[in-house]
């Protein structure tokens, strides 16, 4: 990822989005990086830059998606984005200092906050600090903060491991989630979410319930075609995994 | 309550009018409580109240019933009511806000008091945050006096309107002192809601041009047909009526019941609709934190649908309660 190149075309779609008052705002926040600031900052973006749904271009949209694979702003709100904005920008040169301040955000989010903190963790730096966090947000149950991590996000992929990976899908089939807008799905398959999907399939199966057809598109690499058309039916005899 | 009995009540023929609530009193009205502790209520108690008419509402702070030990209960209390508790309201369709404070009993308790007042800054400016609240006096000690005072400087600081609760016993008194000492620190009347009024306290405190909140509350506070006597006498400017409900043997229809109690005393529609919905909205909006377009009416609910990111994150599913299945 080209950190300097996505601060530029995030700082440009935000000042195509924002009043220049709220700009010059945004921009001094960011100059005096004050870790107590930063709360307040972060709290009252909304009353700065307003909640309106951004407008975005489509060389832009396109150029995001080349320096950022997996990630879009498409369909956020001003307020979000400049509290993304904030995070990355924010100068603080200590590791530590740095995911403490992020931690005491996460840990007295409102609910909108909470959904622009998880929609930040792809652009973050230190990817390894916020493995735990994500896992953290996985457990949540909270819609729209699901959805921050699960959808266009491209740092579950890159960042959880095996058990977590499998958490957040099977997570993200309980919760009634479109699966095909989680990223990586293909490259993270296993085998062993395979095995929990079909367990899975099978319980609802024997509690009369529907199954998501996106469970067997993650299922049928590691199955035969006779074995996966049989599940299809509810017949999980030469289930082998 | 039950709306079974309801009609079975009326198909009897009776010389005694029924006091069975009937819901349809009140179709089509929208009521806003500006006084309620959801954290302690059911799934059951949000249906209800979106059935009733209930589209907004505010949660103060407040305590919980056994005294908090740890400033982080503080912590995971005030997020929660940000976070969410929010987030449960909305799969109803409630539109819900909350007040910041420092509740008075666990003011006394200052060495944790202390630690509590130096976290509110981190939530007083969130999102959906219409005041500072719920704070005031309870047992009326030097220390509920401090911390009262300290809070409405943070809420000057803010801007943010104040909801005072004020104290069971010696209730006069103690609103008095209340609205003495918020005047004495520069806070505007209209920046400020007194709550928990009756009989006894109502003419002074509306004399005085603070916003005057009755909670109808069974045993211990106001019922409503007092409600509607007040209302008859003193009009409906800067008058509104929440129902407190908690853990407590309360009722989260309070509201919608008060109005329509008021509706069959022939209490006008323009003034029921300032009782029960205006007033807290005026009053609270002054935070900047309220938006009536952000109310997910029952109503309108099918056409807000499409494209609401907060109905997409989990309406929920109603059930039918009547049925002995559970599928």
């Amino acid at each position: 990822m080209n950190t300097a190149e996505l601060k530029t075309i995030l700082s440009d779609i935000i000042k195509e989005n924002i009043t220049d008052d709220a700009w010059v705002w945004l921009k001094a926040e960011i100059d005096k990086s004050n870790s107590f600031g930063i709360n307040t900052a972060f709290g009252i973006m909304p009353r700065k830059t307003g909640k309106t749904v951004i407008k975005i271009s489509s060389s832009q949209q396109e150029l995001l998606n080349s320096v950022r694979p997996g990630f879009t702003v498409d369909s956020w709100t001003a307020d979000k984005l400049c509290r993304v904005w904030l995070l990355i920008e924010y100068k603080e040169a200590d590791k530590d200092k740095y995911f403490k301040i992020l931690e005491t955000l996460f840990s007295v989010a409102e609910m909108n906050e909470q959904v622009a903190l998880y929609s930040a963790l792809p652009l973050l730096p230190y990817p390894e600090l916020w493995v735990k966090r994500c896992a953290e947000g996985i457990r949540s149950n909270i819609g729209t903060v699901l959805e921050a991590i699960m959808y266009n996000n491209p740092y579950p992929a890159e960042n959880l491991n095996e058990a977590a990976w499998n958490q957040m899908i099977l997570k993200a089939f309980f919760t009634e989630k479109q699966i095909e807008k989680i990223y990586g799905l293909d490259d993270r398959a296993n085998e062993e979410l395979a095995r929990i999907l079909i367990d899975y399939a099978k319980e609802r199966y024997a509690a009369g319930r529907e199954v998501n057809a996106m469970l067997w598109y993650l299922v049928k690499k590691f199955v035969s075609e006779e074995q996966l058309n049989n599940m299809k039916l509810g017949d999980y005899r030469f289930n082998k995994i | 309550m039950c709306c079974s009995h309801n009609i079975e009540d009326r198909n009897v023929p009776s010389e005694q009018p029924s006091d069975a609530f009937d819901i349809g009193t009140i179709k089509g009205m929208k009521f806003f409580d500006p006084h309620v502790h959801m954290t302690s209520r059911t799934t059951d108690d949000y249906q209800a109240m979106a059935d009733a008419g209930i589209v907004a509402l505010i949660e103060p702070s407040f305590w919980l019933g056994q005294p908090r030990t740890g400033v982080d209960s503080f912590k995971d209390y005030y997020s929660s009511l940000v976070g969410w508790e929010r987030f449960r309201s909305s799969q109803f369709g409630i539109k819900h806000y909350c007040t910041i404070g420092l509740n008075s009993r666990e003011a006394n308790n200052e060495a944790l008091a202390e630690q509590v007042m130096e976290m509110l800054p981190l939530f007083m400016y969130k999102d959906g945050v219409v005041g500072i609240g719920e704070i005031g006096f309870d047992d009326q000690t030097a220390a509920e006096e401090k911390y009262y005072r300290l809070q409405l400087e943070l809420a000057k600081e803010a801007g943010l309107p104040v909801q005072i609760h004020t104290p069971h016993r010696d209730k006069k008194r103690g609103t008095q002192r209340s609205m003495d000492i918020a005047i004495e620190h520069g806070l505007n009347p209209n920046m400020v809601i007194v709550d928990h009024n009756n009989e006894e306290t109502v003419k002074e405190v509306l004399d005085r041009g603070f916003w005057t909140a009755f909670t109808i509350y069974p045993f211990t506070k106001m019922g409503n047909q007092r409600m509607v006597e007040i209302t008859k006498q003193y009009g409906a400017e800067r008058i509104m009526v929440n129902s407190a409900a908690d853990w407590g043997i309360s009722d989260p229809l309070a509201v919608p019941k008060t109005a329509a109690l008021m509706k069959l005393n022939g209490i006008s529609d323009a003034d029921i609709e300032l009782v029960t919905y205006r007033n807290a909205i005026t009053a609270f909006a002054q935070s900047g934190q309220i938006n009536e377009a952000d109310f997910i009416t029952a109503i309108d609910q099918s056409t807000k649908f499409e494209g609401n990111s907060i109905l997409r994150g989990g309406q929920q599913p109603r059930i039918n309660k009547s049925s002995i299945i559970i599928s």
